[in-house]
């Protein structure tokens, strides 16, 4: 009786049925994390407090939710007790004293949070070659980049050593690693999940969400992540649905939109092909394709990279070297404390995105840039709200390709910035979004993106739900099918 | 982008920039200024600017205290701590 590859809803049984007890899962859980060490998934790992968390657990048995799921926790997120480096150096000491929102709602559910995943340094980047504590391999290729910045977190999905892990997507880093990992992930509204606790990157996209093998558990965790949090001034009061409750519905008669200014040309063939049989599956179940046109799509990345980094370069003012983290040793005063602790701490792609923030918020700069990019993310959000009139979701690839080598992308910032070209824009707009696997190009996955609504994560994941009924590609494993 | 301008944000961020970095980051963030100024193909002039997706003014709650006190574990995280105060290098002679 093995957990690996399994999901949420098959070992939360295997519990019940008595066919393995808490222990042993999470045992289980850490010799398999033990074995593919090499993929550099985990930064920190919580193996005393698991096995005796586990081992209540057989005691006292609980019918709490995601009692005794272990579950993987991205290094983004505060835990109280246990290290939290947010991939960087400059928090590579830092035991938080609290636990973020997220971690607290799933924790109250039962689960078990096994380790923290190594991920891009401060979530800055779309490869996980970003991160202080190196480079995240893939499990479908050991020279393969696992996507980021939540690349530990699909990379650990997608070897099986956990069933699920919570992720963070500010531009894409839930779904383009769940793409270049073969798993499913979702980015819900901006405001659905709290952000207290999280370490910020950009606050006005920052937005957490879950990575699992299939979109019924996506939905599952749902359930527990999302709260209203007063803590958050930017969290949602509006009613939580059950995410579980229409995965099932017909999709006959609905409406996918199909961005007809969306240039497939510079794509690789195979995604293209890829897509249109999705598609095809799609319309087979009853559902309706539908041109539509979102005009200022192309401005979506050059948006992103001015307000991103202007929100970065203000939220990452706080290290400092004086309240936590590392600070440099030889300072001999104030001044030379922060610039030397923040010259050792962060690395060259979080100073890149500093640097760019301060210049487009600079006097003089200020209107060009940021302004400009503001009133161009009204125009990509008004897009939006014009086709969502008459349709149900957006369908798009989720990446350009599948994953491609470590170092491949050399050292041109924009290059991979464009990794992110078809996730970014729903983060500008604040919409939720999803990607799951839908084929296999030489042996890598690859993903399809569901965009939906405003607060219409439970479309999204319906329409996933009925693909992953009739396509088997989210039981690809680095292995082979599962049977 | 030049070598002054870089000069100036690297102090704003209270950055400093190694000698051998240099020329390499004022290369890389003229190119992506050069990027973002594809924004200016399209005319915004009567478009306001939108911050953040929900729009919302910030809420306030009622004015009770939540918060817990948590001053000694706050300054067991800090580098440098006393009973009371984060310490840092002498800031008056």
């Amino acid at each position: 009786m093995t957990i690996k590859y399994k999901s949420i809803k098959e070992i939360k049984n295997m519990i019940s049925n008595k066919e393995i007890s808490n222990k042993e899962v999470i045992q289980e859980v850490f010799s398999l994390i033990n074995e593919f060490q090499d993929l550099n998934a985990f930064i920190t790992l919580n193996e005393e407090n698991s096995i005796k968390k586990a081992e209540e657990l057989d005691n006292n048995p609980s019918d709490l939710p995601l009692a005794g799921i272990p579950i993987a926790q991205k290094d983004l997120f505060c835990t109280k007790g246990l290290r939290t480096t947010c991939g960087s150096n400059i928090l590579n000491n830092f035991i938080p004293p609290y636990s973020a929102t997220v971690i607290e709602n799933l924790e109250n559910a039962g689960c078990i949070s096994v380790g923290k995943t190594n991920m891009d340094e401060f979530a800055m980047g779309s490869s996980n070659e970003t991160s202080f504590f190196g480079n995240v391999k893939n499990p479908w290729g050991k020279n393969l980049v696992p996507g980021g910045s939540s690349g530990g977190a699909a990379s650990a999905v997608a070897a099986g050593l956990v069933p699920a892990a919570t992720g963070t997507d500010t531009g894409g880093s839930i779904r383009q690693p769940a793409s270049l990992c073969g798993i499913t992930g979702i980015k819900p509204t901006y405001g659905r999940v709290s952000r207290w606790g999280m370490i910020a990157f950009a606050s006005s996209l920052d937005q957490a969400g879950p990575m699992a093998r299939t979109a019924e558990d996506c939905a599952f965790m749902l359930n527990e992540m999302c709260s209203h949090d007063e803590k958050d001034t930017t969290s949602l009061d509006n009613e939580i649905p059950d995410f579980q409750e229409n995965l099932n519905s017909s999709l006959k008669g609905r409406k996918i939109g199909i961005v007809k200014d969306l240039d497939l040309s510079s794509l690789n063939d195979d995604v293209v092909e890829i897509y249109q049989n999705s598609l095809k599956e799609f319309e087979s179940m009853g559902a309706e394709l539908v041109d539509i046109s979102l005009p200022h799509l192309s401005l979506s990345v050059p948006a992103y990279y001015v307000v991103a980094p202007a929100e970065c370069s203000s939220n990452l003012s706080r290290f400092d070297g004086v309240k936590f983290g590392m600070r440099s040793e030889d300072a001999k005063d104030l001044e030379e404390l922060y610039v030397k602790t923040r010259s050792e701490g962060f690395g060259d792609e979080v100073k890149r995105r500093i640097l760019i923030g301060s210049y487009v918020l600079s006097a003089g700069y200020y209107d060009a840039y940021y302004k400009k990019a503001q009133q161009v993310r009204r125009l990509i959000k008004n897009d939006f709200e014009n086709v969502f009139k008459n349709i149900d979701v957006i369908m798009t690839p989720t990446t350009r390709g599948p994953a491609f080598k470590i170092g491949s992308k050399g050292d041109d910032p924009i290059q991979m910035y464009l990794e992110d070209l078809f996730t970014i824009s729903a983060n500008l707009a604040g919409l939720p979004a999803m990607s799951l696997p839908n084929g296999n190009i030489e042996n890598k996955p690859i993903g399809l993106q569901i965009i939906g609504n405003f607060l219409d994560e439970n479309t999204i994941l319906n329409f996933a739900h009925m693909f992953q009924n009739e396509t088997n590609w989210h039981m690809y494993t680095p292995e082979g099918i599962i049977q | 982008m030049d070598k002054k301008t870089v000069t100036t944000i690297s102090y704003l961020s209270r950055l400093k920039i190694d000698d051998e970095k240099e020329e390499k980051i004022i290369n890389d963030l003229g190119n992506i200024i050069e990027f973002v100024d594809q924004l200016n193909d399209v005319d915004t002039s009567e478009i306001a600017p939108l911050a953040n997706p929900l729009e919302k003014t910030a809420k306030t709650r009622k004015d009770i205290v939540t918060a817990k006190n948590l001053k000694k574990e706050l300054l067991d995280v800090a580098p440098s701590a006393n009973e009371d105060y984060f310490l840092v290098p002498r800031v008056v002679e």
